[in-house]
């Protein structure tokens, strides 16, 4: 057992490809290895995202839940959703951002420490999406926080949101 | 019923829906007579400004008799010099939210109401300001302050226990895990729950207005992105109140299309939900298969439509694709997960600490499950025998043999059981579906909307019943949506169901309800 553990730390295991039956190729795969790396340099295997709700219908949610699942198991990269934003390095932001939601929004932008990444993920969470110009949403986050890096999708699939936050990290070195 | 149809002022039928127009003060006792005597469930209660047709804002409430394909459409017409007409919440305490919501929107004022607190909007939106009006303008400072939230121009008073030993626990909007948006203010004795006052509300983002801007086509794409896990049933429901208003009868193929994503729709939520209980006991190996097998479901959705949600399928008058083309596909997944939700279900089923954790937890009695009219697997699990597959019959459910699962118990563990034997249910519908084949196109010949028609589209999503109700506009285009989502019935609910449970137990009651806040909130 304890061998075991010594021989997957030091000899830096990567990921594994994933279960048969689902969709995800192995270059899917090779991709994370690579964000992998990234977050094994600049996060030291730990990138915390904080997601927070602000209006979206809740498909993008289930998306992000989906990430942690067996089949994506985000967690094997060392990036994991936290319960408060204090923890987080990521703000993942979904949906337009309701008027009834904005204050929640800019306050737990304000709990995030700094140096933080806010990532807009959904289609309405870029400009509103569908729900662009009603009198109850801020047409997308750029308007209340200010936003880094966009994930476009309606809702992206949690491949996309994956390599999304690779891109992110590419961006960020 | 004869009582109602004798005081009535006009009567209209429209395929089964009776529009009963009363006088305002014999609104009250129609509703209450149908209500008491007839044994009729309120399904939608909504408002209207017509000022612009024929100078008088509406009020609809309606309602179906268990056993009878028909709805009650009772209404009243409100001249603008009077804007108040007699609340129903007393003697029909589902109208309550109904009725909160009307005088938010349109500031119409239900008189006699309990408790006539905002419902809709939080503390710093302009108090007069309806946005369901057809006039309704609001300054630029007055919305940009509604997001700031600093300014309280309507404060809201919490509901406040006070005595000995009492702890107030606010949580939320922003929570734990990744959930929608709600604030829940508990008041606990010890671990035990009091009373619990849920604040929602917080993703309403003015739904039913941003439909009028839209045309009929258009509002598809907002219908499947009012609640995400439900967007093929409420596209459907939206789609069949568009047909029924243009008189278009849909192909057989195009029914089967419908009716074969609607239970797939189930069947995803539905397993994804059991597994999601697990992670509320803390059992990790069931939330880990039940989410395997969901998302086996979902990447099938993704081959068959494209969306991993089902969106983009539904047209006015059909659908975009045949499914019923990849029966091979669909068979194999559903085989796959068939044999391991057998496994699954014995595991959590043997799990003592599982079981322990839900039996007899969160228990919503049948009298006050009735009285609030609440819907789908929460009023299935409390022994209300209603579905709307059955008791309106559309799509191809008259044609599908299939039973209505109820259980009495009506705590966690029979809300897991109802989920547990509709999913079943719903595999054989899938099979038995593909036994026949169907003839005609995808979708049917198009036709114009008439101007200044309305009806009523339905269907009964994984949560329960929705409701659509559309008004075409002189131009064709959409001039009122009402939608019901199920959540908006199943939430005042969820306070009788925590009381007396411990704090720890919240997460999971909420978790066996799952509703929609999206939905709700509008």
């Amino acid at each position: 057992m304890l061998r075991e553990i010594l021989k997957n730390t030091f000899g830096r295991k990567k990921a594994i490809s994933f279960p048969e039956g689902f969709t995800g190729s192995p270059e899917d795969a090779a991709k994370i290895s690579a964000l992998q790396e990234k977050i094994d340099r600049i996060f030291r295997r730990s990138l915390r995202i904080r997601q927070v709700d602000a209006g979206s219908c809740n498909a993008c949610e289930w998306e992000c839940t989906a990430l942690t699942n067996p089949v994506y198991d985000i967690q094997r990269f060392g990036i994991d959703f936290v319960a408060s934003p204090r923890h987080a390095d990521v703000l993942l932001i979904t949906g337009p951002v309701s008027r009834q939601m904005e204050l929640a929004l800019r306050k737990t932008y304000t709990a995030t420490p700094e140096p933080r990444l806010v990532v807009a993920c959904g289609d309405c969470s870029i400009d509103g999406g569908v729900y662009k110009g009603s009198y109850a949403v801020a047409n997308g986050v750029a308007n209340i926080i200010p936003v880094n890096f966009l994930i476009p999708g309606c809702p992206p699939s949690p491949i996309r949101i994956i390599e999304g936050l690779l891109a992110m990290l590419n961006k960020v070195s | 019923m004869e009582k109602v149809l004798k005081r009535c002022i006009h009567t209209k039928r429209y395929l089964n829906e009776v529009y009963i127009e009363v006088r305002k003060q014999d609104f009250q006792d129609a509703c209450i007579d149908l209500y008491q005597n007839g044994a009729a469930i309120l399904r939608v209660m909504f408002a209207t400004d017509e000022r612009q047709i024929d100078g008088t804002f509406k009020i609809y409430a309606v309602f179906s008799m268990p056993g009878r394909d028909e709805f009650f459409v009772v209404y009243i017409s409100l001249e603008p010099d009077d804007l108040s007409f007699p609340a129903l919440t007393y003697n029909i305490p589902a109208a309550h939210w109904y009725e909160r919501e009307i005088h938010d929107m349109f500031g119409l004022v239900p008189e006699g109401h309990p408790d006539l607190r905002s419902l809709v909007f939080h503390d710093s939106f302009p108090p007069g300001s309806h946005p369901l009006r057809k006039d309704w303008t609001i300054k630029e400072s007055d919305l940009r302050e509604w997001g700031e939230g600093v300014l309280k121009k309507q404060p809201y008073d919490f509901m406040e226990v006070a005595g000995e030993g009492i702890t107030e626990i606010p949580v939320g909007p922003v929570h734990a895990g990744i959930i929608e948006p709600g604030h829940f203010r508990f008041s606990a004795v010890g671990e035990t729950i009091f009373f619990l006052e849920p604040r929602l509300f917080y993703t309403h983002k003015g739904t039913e207005k941003h439909f009028e801007t839209l045309g009929f086509s258009e509002g598809i794409k907002l219908a499947e992105r009012v609640s995400g896990t439900s967007s093929f049933s409420h596209s459907s429901a939206y789609c069949m109140a568009a047909e029924r208003i243009a008189g278009i009868a849909l192909t057989e193929k195009a029914k089967a299309v419908r009716t074969l994503l609607l239970e797939l729709e189930r069947l995803y939520n539905h397993i994804g939900d059991i597994g999601n209980m697990c992670a509320g006991t803390g059992l990790a190996v069931g939330y880990a298969k039940g989410a395997v097998m969901k998302e086996r479901l979902m990447q099938l959705n993704e081959r068959l439509t494209g969306s991993r949600y089902l969106r983009g399928i539904n047209t006015i008058g059909g659908v975009s694709r045949d499914i019923m083309l990849m029966r091979d596909d669909i068979m194999t997944v559903l085989d796959t997960v068939t044999g391991e939700y057998k496994a699954f279900m014995k595991l959590l089923l043997g799990n003592v600490s599982h079981r322990e954790r839900i039996e007899s937890t969160g228990r919503l009695s049948r009298a006050i499950a009735l009285r609030l009219g609440v819907t789908g697997v929460t009023a299935r699990a409390s022994g209300i025998n209603d579905d709307i597959r059955r008791a309106h019959p559309h799509l191809l459910y008259d044609r599908l043999n299939f039973e209505t699962h109820t259980t009495a118990k009506g705590d966690v563990f029979a809300r897991m059981m109802v989920r547990a034997e509709e999913a079943e249910c719903s595999i054989s519908m899938v099979h038995s579906l593909f036994e026949s084949s169907y003839s005609g196109g995808l979708t049917a010949d198009r036709k114009e909307m008439p101007a200044l028609c309305s009806a009523l589209g339905y269907t009964e999503t994984p949560r329960g019943s929705v409701f659509y109700w559309v008004k075409s506009d002189e131009k064709g285009g959409l001039f009122r949506v009402k939608f019901r989502s199920p959540s908006y019935c199943n939430w005042p609910a969820v306070p009788f169901a925590v009381h007396g449970n411990i704090v720890p137990d919240f997460p999971i009651c909420n978790k066996s309800f799952n509703l929609s806040y999206s939905g709700c909130d509008m």
